[in-house]
């Protein structure tokens, strides 16, 4: 089932952990250039999503964080139990979860930066 | 004892034992917590703004829900999490690329694991320090009324 070899998923896990360390930093610091209830609101929100740097940024934790969570969660659940079956099912379900959790994701910030469909 | 006899798969249970090899299997237990906390609150956070496409009300309703007491010590602990699987993190890719576990070293008695050394051991507490930290800066926004 495997495509690639265990080590290379782990590279991947690894730099999708140092970049989404540096997005996610970014991230917080938007919440706190103003108060952080003031940043809550509607207005302010969407003023973010209007900023394209700023949507890009977005779309990068969504997958950065998609990709590295998921493949931990398949980590673990490897750790646990180990059978064929066991392992294709969990490939399966944790990259089905990802693509959802990726798309689900992605249509927020289209939507809310008015660059496509409502 | 027969190799059929043998229960070797502890399953959850083993994975939940932080006692039996000390420092580095809390450490262990730990990122792999926080992890499954993250991935939930991430999840969690996708959800929640998603509430922003259907206009300033629906956002309005969904402030009401997260922006509690409950939720903001909810953030609290997504913020404790989110620094300890960082920092553990980092430790865990320099260990894993043989940083910091000193030489191999003759077993000798109580037969200490020579790669758990006071590098390995001190960065397991930097990262619950930087953890608490966080939270107590977190709580200072959160909580502070700003």
């Amino acid at each position: 089932m495997a495509m690639l070899r265990e080590s290379q998923i782990m590279k991947i896990h690894y730099i999708t952990a140092i970049a989404a360390l540096f997005v996610v930093a970014v991230h917080i610091l938007m919440r706190l250039i103003m108060p952080y209830s003031l940043s809550l609101e509607y207005g302010n929100v969407i003023a973010n999503y209007h900023n394209i740097p700023y949507v890009v940024l977005l779309e990068s934790i969504l997958v950065l964080i998609a990709i590295h969570g998921f493949n931990g969660l398949r980590v673990i659940l490897l750790e646990l139990r180990q059978s064929k079956a066991w392992e294709d099912g969990v490939i399966i379900l944790t990259i089905a979860a990802m693509m959802a959790v990726i798309a689900y994701g992605t249509r927020t910030i289209i939507v809310a930066s008015g660059l496509g469909f409502e | 004892m027969e190799v059929a006899d043998r229960n070797n798969r502890e399953g959850i249970m083993g994975w939940l034992n932080p006692g039996r090899y000390g420092w580095e299997r809390v450490s262990y237990w730990l990122q792999r917590l926080t992890g499954v906390g993250l991935l939930a609150y991430f999840v969690g956070h996708i959800y929640e703004t998603s509430s922003l496409t259907q206009g300033p009300d629906a956002w309005a309703a969904m402030l009401e829900l997260t922006q509690t007491p409950m939720g903001h010590l909810i953030l609290l602990l997504v913020i404790g999490m989110s620094t300890y699987h960082s920092a553990n993190g980092i430790r865990l890719i320099f260990t894993h690329g043989g940083k910091g576990l000193g030489k191999p070293g003759r077993p000798d008695y109580p037969y200490d694991a020579v790669s758990l050394n006071y590098r390995q051991k001190s960065g397991i507490w930097i990262a619950l320090i930087l953890a608490a930290a966080a939270m107590l800066y977190g709580a200072s926004v959160l909580l502070g009324g700003e």
